[in-house]
């Protein structure tokens, strides 16, 4: 595809929040350009398959019939869309920089939509960086995206509703779980659960996929958290314990996947430096935006679950809501029209709070959870930072996430406090006797992702160097 | 027990790639990184000051675990969709 260099919108994100607001900008006239390092439409929720893999047309599933449709919408609407374009770099103006395998490249636009969606909590424990230690969302990717099994024996640990999600899938697919380790009691989840009779739909696939389980006699075990990982020749050894009775247990399995809830991505946000609230029940960190989803700086709005965690049916509501705001802010719809259209979409976006609110106590993490983190475990995978380290650091007078990066260097590796933020966060605010919020959070950096310096340089001539004056002496 | 569910989908066709100087039959446009877990790889790199063993862990680009050198340079192997002959190898990246 080849691109204009600058566009009314730019969508970052092509799940469904960032593919509704794109087409909803799109019909009224505005020429957006959406980029999404996969490539496809479809975010992690509804991720395609490899471009590779042929649909057999009589059987589908219905998270893939979906993602067609998102492709088949924004080709017929005219929107630019750079798919296996990672973004860099993001600054104010707005300039978007993006990788692809040869070069990098850049766009800008009047208003840039931010839907990035959210990416995997997973609490450290001893042994979680054991290769064959995986994210629940990584085998959502396996199984809904590529349709393969992570394994011959796998053990599901964790909360919140992908715990019901994989093993509903793995099941289907004819895999076996040996296990679930849920760290929520059963009348938590019946807890949850009622408030999702608001939605009928999901309330009645969420009862369909407990049942599969539960006649598929696969073991549960409530109110338990994985306290220990080890390699051995069969494996994975999980030992598992009750945080209520502590007692102890023991099983083998190939695959253990963990997962604990979602947090929405600030790397851009952060990088634009424009405010941040601290939320637990949406997720931990988000941009501060008002109820049309404005953030606090002209021209950039922020959509979908990276604006709070609500759900995939709601993400396309708050796609389209946001698209309204940014066609009434560039006077393409006057004001009649815009409070006519947000007033309707916001009615639906407070029935379905009432559902996050119940999936969002089943994300949060009990501190049981981190009082189980052993002193020497890992908590910051890419620079070998441990829980000791993070309390040292403390101990000197580290105050905030910021110092205690500076400290130890926990946060500066190729995923840049992504994997670790939130672990170090609780540990350091119960070393300090403080909330999370008051840790801050850490300042984005360029590049948001890694890539090979010399795409950013790309080819050039020696005349074309710039030529810098000797500084005074 | 096959991994590989062909219930919704047919995959591309097989090919084969080269995983530390060995070959390994796989189908086109799978994800390198899914491939290499399924197949016994699951070890993919170390840790830059403990030297342990890491591998795949979020499968979306996001915490960058699952590196590999693939022909000669270092990339994520999650965002990788493989194509015939490709040479990966895996272990410490650093040595080669």
């Amino acid at each position: 595809m080849s691109f204009k260099n600058k566009y009314d919108v730019i969508v970052i994100g092509a799940g469904p929040s960032g593919v509704s607001a794109a087409i909803t900008c799109s019909k009224r006239g505005l020429k957006v350009l959406v980029v999404d390092s996969n490539e496809n439409s479809g975010g992690q929720i509804y991720r395609a398959p490899p471009k590779s893999y042929i649909i057999k047309n009589k059987k589908s599933l219905k998270e893939n019939l979906i993602q067609i449709k998102f492709s088949e919408d924004l080709k017929k609407n005219n929107i630019d869309t750079a798919y296996n374009h990672t973004v860099w770099q993001v600054s104010p103006g707005y300039k978007v920089d993006a990788f692809n395998d040869n070069v990098t490249i850049q766009w800008t636009a009047k208003n840039l939509i931010v839907a990035t969606g959210t990416y995997e909590k997973i609490v450290p424990f001893e042994g979680w960086t054991t290769p064959g230690v995986i994210g629940l969302a990584a085998c959502t990717v396996m199984l809904k995206s590529h349709h393969t099994l992570p394994g011959n024996k796998i053990i599901l640990a964790g909360n919140g509703p992908l715990l019901i999600l994989v093993a509903y899938y793995i099941l289907k697919f004819g895999g076996k779980v040996e296990a679930i380790i849920d760290t929520s009691s059963k009348f938590q989840w019946l807890k949850s659960m009622l408030p999702l009779i608001t939605n009928p739909e999901n309330f009645i696939q969420g009862i369909s996929w407990i049942l599969k389980i539960i006649f598929s006699k696969v073991p549960i075990y409530s109110n338990s958290i994985v306290k220990k990982a080890t390699n051995n020749e069969d494996g994975i050894l999980v030992e598992l314990k009750n945080i209520k009775n502590k007692k102890l247990k023991k099983i083998n399995t190939d695959v253990l996947a963990v997962g604990h809830g979602l947090t929405p991505s600030t790397d851009i946000t952060r990088l634009l430096r424009v405010e941040h609230i601290y939320n637990e029940l949406k997720g931990g960190w988000i941009a501060k935006i008002d109820k049309y989803f404005r953030s606090s700086m002209k021209g950039l709005y922020i959509t979908g679950d990276g604006s709070g965690i609500s759900g995939a049916i709601a993400a396309d509501d708050k796609g389209k809501l946001t698209a309204y705001t940014t066609l009434y802010d560039s006077n393409i719809i006057n004001e009649n029209e815009f409070k006519t259209k947000s007033n309707k979409i916001l009615k639906k976006l407070n029935r379905y709070e009432i559902f996050a609110k119940g999936i969002a106590h089943l994300n949060s993490t009990p501190k049981e959870l981190i009082e189980n983190i052993d002193d020497n475990t890992i908590l910051c995978r890419c620079e070998d930072i441990t829980k000791k380290e993070i309390i040292h650091a403390i101990k000197k007078g580290a105050k905030n996430l910021n110092q205690i990066k500076t400290w130890t260097r926990f946060g500066m590796g190729p995923c840049q406090g992504r994997t670790c933020h939130y672990s170090v966060a609780r540990v350091a605010s119960e070393q300090l006797k403080c909330e999370v919020k008051d840790l801050s959070y850490l300042t984005g950096r360029t590049p948001i992702r890694p890539f090979p310096l010399d795409k950013a340089i790309g080819d050039f001539e020696y005349g074309e160097i710039t030529k810098v004056e000797a500084a005074p002496l | 027990m096959n991994l590989r569910i062909s219930d919704y989908f047919e995959r591309g066709k097989k090919i084969k790639i080269i995983i530390n100087e060995k070959t390994l039959e796989a189908f086109e446009g799978e994800c390198l990184s899914i491939v290499l877990f399924i197949s016994n790889h699951k070890n993919l790199r170390l840790s830059p000051k403990k030297k342990e063993n890491r591998g795949m862990f979020c499968l979306m680009g996001s915490c960058q675990e699952c590196v590999v050198l693939l022909d000669g340079k270092k990339v994520t192997s999650c965002n990788i969709f493989i194509k015939e002959g490709m040479v990966i190898k895996t272990g410490d990246l650093n040595e080669f």
